[in-house]
């Protein structure tokens, strides 16, 4: 019997349990990074873009930039660079899919549907990580701010775009037309760069907007990032932390039911 | 037989002369009805969202720099306006035909019997219909908001049609001579974020390097901005005839360039 063994045996897949989860996980993992391929280069354009395109920008709206405002600008930098990725770019890439008919090839592929969403969810985490920090390079350059790192940079990092990749996961399979992902898309971008305090003090923005901003995602994106890029311009990142768990949570919680519901 | 009879008689009336100005207006006509009819839901959301995002950007602007000079205001106030009038012109056209291109319709809208000139002389038309009314109420929006008082003269007529046209024009050309839909959606999304940010169109040139200022001279956004300004305010720029030339040589070559692939598919 031995010697029958083809070369090309298949290792039993498990049926149930944490492995089944794993190597559910692992495949979609793969499968995911090589049908992003084409996709990767502009994730990074739009990352540049908006991270370090938008850090300079600013400077030329504001016709002087005092030290203190240059650090807000610099320490925003790596948040602007991120939320587009998770928020924008991985909905548009999940509507692609319903616009080429190949949403529903994925769905029956033999993975458990929250194996697949966290695969998704992980991959646009590392993905936007070179961006990011060339954005922030790039600021902190034009600006000639010096910047304080600290460890908390990693979980900073890893919790943020987390966040906006579940948010982003959500959206995807939330929203049926692939119009409305992008208008959604569009109004996120407009909300964030130009409502939102990410790369300028809170101060400059009426209290209720500012109020209305620590319960979504994005201003505590930047707090917790710019907590472990400087000293002294936040307070109170525990809570920030918190809330963006909060939303990490609900956000693969709905995708993962919006997905495995049956049609 | 009399149903027959009359269906022959109708088609018969509507024939029209294959070449001639008859034939293009007829044509034109038929694809300003054609696009208002198909666009029925979208043309009234895109008309609202082109007033969110120009009056959007008046008060963004004024939470970014809150102490903004006299003339600082004056740029906050016309650019905004002029902006939308770039996202309208570059995004809508293209999103449109790359929408036709992967739901398969693109080569059913080549085939119509109309000039190519004629179809695009009537997305420009809905362009127009869709963003001046949007376009005064964020010019409106931006004069409440910093207090500015303009002079508009009736040169901006001909700064409004003009530089709308050559916006159009482009997002046109990029849509049909770009075969890949989504490398047109890249390249306008681009361009889009350099009318926002990488032109001197919300904020004086001053505020910006000289040699991008440079660059900009030869864009189309610069000029266009530059021209509707000079029709809203008074000695706020200079350069306003290089600029009408630069525009009608992107106008011209964008048109030229759309109407040459539109030409060779068909």
């Amino acid at each position: 019997m031995s010697a029958l063994a083809p070369t090309g045996v298949r290792v039993p897949v498990p049926r149930r349990g944490v492995a089944r989860w794993l190597s559910g996980y692992l495949q979609m993992l793969r499968f995911e990074a090589a049908s992003q391929r084409d996709w990767l280069p502009l994730l990074l354009v739009v990352e540049l873009l908006i991270g370090a395109g938008m850090a300079i920008m600013y400077g030329f709206y504001v016709s002087s930039v005092p030290p203190r405002l240059a650090a807000f600008i610099v320490t925003g930098t790596p948040a602007l660079a991120l939320f587009p990725v998770g928020f924008v770019m991985l909905p548009t890439a999940i509507a692609r899919r319903k616009l080429a008919g190949s949403y529903d090839y994925v769905r029956s592929l033999p993975a458990p549907r929250s194996a697949t969403i966290a695969a998704t969810a992980s991959l646009y985490t590392v993905l936007v990580i070179p961006g990011a920090a060339v954005s922030l390079a790039v600021a902190s350059w034009r600006y000639g701010v010096a910047l304080h790192i600290s460890p908390m940079i990693v979980p900073a990092v890893l919790l943020t775009s987390l966040t906006a990749a579940s948010a982003g996961a959500a959206i995807g399979h939330g929203v049926t037309d692939p119009m409305v992902t992008s208008l959604i898309g569009n109004l996120i971008i407009f909300v964030v760069l130009l409502y939102t305090p990410v790369a300028f003090p809170p101060q400059q923005y009426p209290a209720w907007l500012v109020h209305l901003h620590e319960l979504l995602p994005f201003y505590n994106m930047a707090i917790v990032l710019r907590a472990a890029l400087s000293v002294g311009l936040v307070a109170d990142v525990g809570r920030s932390y918190a809330i963006l768990a909060a939303w990490t949570i609900a956000g693969l919680a709905f995708a993962g039911w919006i997905a495995s519901r049956r049609r | 037989m009399d149903a027959g009879a009359a269906a022959d008689g109708s088609l018969a009336a509507r024939a029209e002369p294959g070449a001639g100005p008859s034939h293009w207006l007829h044509g034109y006509a038929a694809m300003v009805r054609w696009h208002l009819l198909s666009l029925r839901l979208w043309a009234p959301a895109a008309t609202a969202i082109e007033i969110l995002s120009g009056v959007g950007m008046v008060y963004g602007i004024g939470l970014l720099a809150p102490h903004l000079s006299a003339r600082g205001a004056l740029y906050a106030t016309t650019g905004p306006a002029i902006v939308a009038l770039i996202l309208l012109g570059l995004i809508l056209g293209p999103q449109l035909v790359a929408q036709e291109k992967m739901a398969g319709r693109y080569e059913y809208t080549l085939t119509m019997p109309v000039p190519r000139s004629a179809a695009a002389f009537a997305w420009y038309t809905v362009t127009l219909l869709i963003g001046l009314p949007a376009a005064a109420v964020t010019i409106a929006a931006g004069v409440v908001r910093f207090g500015v008082s303009l002079s508009v003269s009736a040169q901006l007529v001909p700064a409004l049609l003009l530089g709308t046209f050559a916006i159009t024009m482009l997002g046109y050309a990029l849509a049909h001579a770009v075969s890949k839909p989504m490398a047109t959606m890249l390249i306008t999304q681009v361009l889009v974020f350099v009318a926002f940010g990488y032109a001197p169109i919300n904020f004086p040139s001053s505020q910006m390097p000289h040699w991008l200022v440079e660059i900009n001279r030869a864009l189309p956004f610069l000029p266009m901005a530059t021209v509707v300004r000079a029709g809203l305010t008074r000695g706020l720029v200079t350069g306003v005839w290089v600029s009408y030339l630069v525009l009608a040589a992107w106008a011209l070559g964008s048109a030229w360039l759309a109407l040459r692939a539109l030409g060779r598919r068909g």
